[in-house]
């Protein structure tokens, strides 16, 4: 993957197993959000490809086969959380294209992100964390195969993103999604993730995978597990050598 | 204990109550009472110093022309208000088309930006006359001034507008594939709205200059027009009532403007 002449990621090779749950750690600016922008069909790579399930990225993003969910939650402050998660079956319906609808309505997915009875809030009476699990719920609407997250908890506060963390697995549990997430926090990678990916930078390559053996389903409490911290020390130290 | 201190939280909790009340009428009366001083002020200073009337009007000659001359006021209301009204749409139309297709072809942009940055150099009351020549003495002149003085602001504004959606959610919308119709009506206009109105609200101000300048230059009726002949009729409280009733209406074009604004934009 090149910009110009700079090479933001090179040698990425790696076969994702559908329906799990993968963290990307690394320094900043390693291209981890680049990572995601090649997946998800935003920028093209230089060479190689990268296929989702088989697809093509574009006929995967044709087929909405893939969300994104954004650090900020990237909703249309006109719209009510409702209408924001209504946005993507209204994308293409006019053009005939037939969009892939999941099991639960939109008003299911509010619920199941905890916002039942703020379906006519705007966006600005909303707060952060409930902005979020509003953008979570439309990356939902579509019932996508992979879910791509880019530091989707980056800007929220800690009990507030512990509570979203929670509810991401469950939310992973019931739908059987893929999910790439990326994040800044080491606890959160180990936490959240069967597998973490950690990059490295200038140019970006995989410096190594960590498969997380802790047992599903997690609760808080398991941070204080000596498991997890021997994770947080090894992903340190590696996140240190980069 | 408990039974004594509820008494104490009232009493301190309505004072603040009515301080925020309180509040609110200073917030009214002292502009309020500012300007009735001031008109006090002018009354006395004018029948003090005795100031001619065709140069100082006392505020009451003011009230008792605008009681006595109301049919011929309100005869030349309505034809600026609709040359005003007409301009405001016809102008601010046309900013926003032109606007929308700047944003759809930059080579249309780079055409067509300068020119209208040109037209909007040339002073209003320079080019007012050519118009009046052009098109005649009658109302389409003034609509096309009040017209040409809403058009650049709006679309400045409008062209800023359509561009003001953050890149994240233009990679929102390709995420879903969405057309370029689609973006637009869906996230480009919307998002819009707000700086269209900041524009509007100039405008709404400002096409009531137009259209007063264009009938300065060349009209029988008209607020415009009606200032001019009061003035070589040193007919100065009806010239002074003439100018309230002109930015009466400004003032309501712009409370117009301000309520749909109110109403459309509630994010
Ligand atoms: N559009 C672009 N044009 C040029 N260079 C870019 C562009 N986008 C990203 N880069 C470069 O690619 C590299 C990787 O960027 P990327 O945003 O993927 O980093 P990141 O790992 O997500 O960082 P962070 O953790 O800070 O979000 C950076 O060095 C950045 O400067
Ligand atoms: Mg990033």
């Amino acid at each position: 993957m090149k910009f110009g002449d700079f090479t933001a990621l090179r040698d990425i090779s790696l076969d994702i197993e559908a329906g799990e749950f993968w963290t990307i750690l690394g320094p900043s600016g390693c291209g981890k959000s680049t990572m995601l922008r090649l997946v998800s069909d935003l920028v093209p790579p230089a060479s190689g490809s990268v296929e989702i399930l088989g697809k093509t990225t574009e006929a995967a993003r044709l087929a909405r086969e893939f969300a994104f969910v954004f650090q900020d939650a990237t909703l249309l402050p006109w719209r009510s959380a409702l209408k924001n998660v209504e946005l993507p079956l209204e994308i293409g319906r006019k053009r005939g294209i037939t969009i892939p609808t999941g099991d639960r309505t939109p008003h299911e997915l509010l619920e199941l992100v905890g916002l039942k009875g703020r379906e006519n809030a705007l966006p600005h009476e909303l707060s952060g964390g409930m902005r979020q699990r509003v953008a979570i719920a439309r990356a939902l609407v579509c019932q996508p195969k992979l879910l791509l997250m880019d530091e989707p908890f980056g800007a929220l506060d800690e009990m507030t993103r512990d509570h979203l963390n929670l509810q991401l697995l469950d939310i992973w549990k019931e739908t059987g999604t893929t999910i790439l997430f990326v994040t800044h926090s080491i606890p959160e990678a180990i936490f959240l993730g069967q597998k973490v990916l950690m990059l490295k930078a200038n140019p970006g390559r995989i410096k190594e995978v960590v498969e997380i053996g802790l047992p599903f389903p997690r609760e808080i409490a398991l941070r204080e597990a000596p498991d997890f911290n021997a994770y947080c020390g090894r992903l340190r130290k590696l996140l240190e050598d980069c | 204990m408990a039974v004594t201190e509820t008494p104490v939280t009232d009493a301190a909790q309505s004072p603040r109550m009515s301080k925020a009340t309180h509040q609110r009428l200073i917030d009214i009366g002292v502009p309020v009472g500012t300007a009735f001083a001031l008109l006090v002020i002018w009354q006395v200073g004018v029948r003090l110093f005795g100031v001619p009337q065709y140069i100082a009007p006392a505020p009451t000659d003011i009230l008792g022309v605008f009681v006595s001359e109301f049919p011929l006021l309100m005869r030349n209301f309505w034809p600026t208000l609709i040359e005003a009204i007409s301009g405001f749409f016809i102008g601010n139309m046309t900013a926003i088309l032109i606007a929308v297709a700047f944003v759809h072809s930059r080579s249309v942009e780079r055409a067509f930006f300068p020119i209208a940055v040109f037209i909007n150099t040339i002073p209003i009351l320079a080019i007012a006359p050519i118009l009046v020549l052009i098109f005649g003495p009658g109302m389409t002149a003034k609509v096309v001034i009040a017209a040409l003085i809403c058009f650049f602001p709006t679309l400045v504004n409008m062209v800023r507008g359509l561009q003001s959606v953050s890149p994240q959610t233009l990679e929102l919308a390709r995420i879903l594939s969405a057309s370029k119709s689609e973006v637009f009506w869906k996230i480009r206009l919307p998002s819009s709205l707000p700086f269209l109105f900041s524009a509007l609200k100039i405008a709404s101000t400002t096409c009531v200059i137009g259209a007063i300048v264009g009938e300065w230059i060349g009209a029988n009726v008209g607020l415009g027009a009606l200032i001019i002949e009061s003035t070589f009729n040193f007919r100065s409280p009806l010239l002074y009532a003439t100018v309230f009733v002109s930015s009466g209406l400004s003032v309501l074009l712009f409370a117009s403007v301000s309520i749909a604004e109110k109403l459309i934009i509630r994010w």
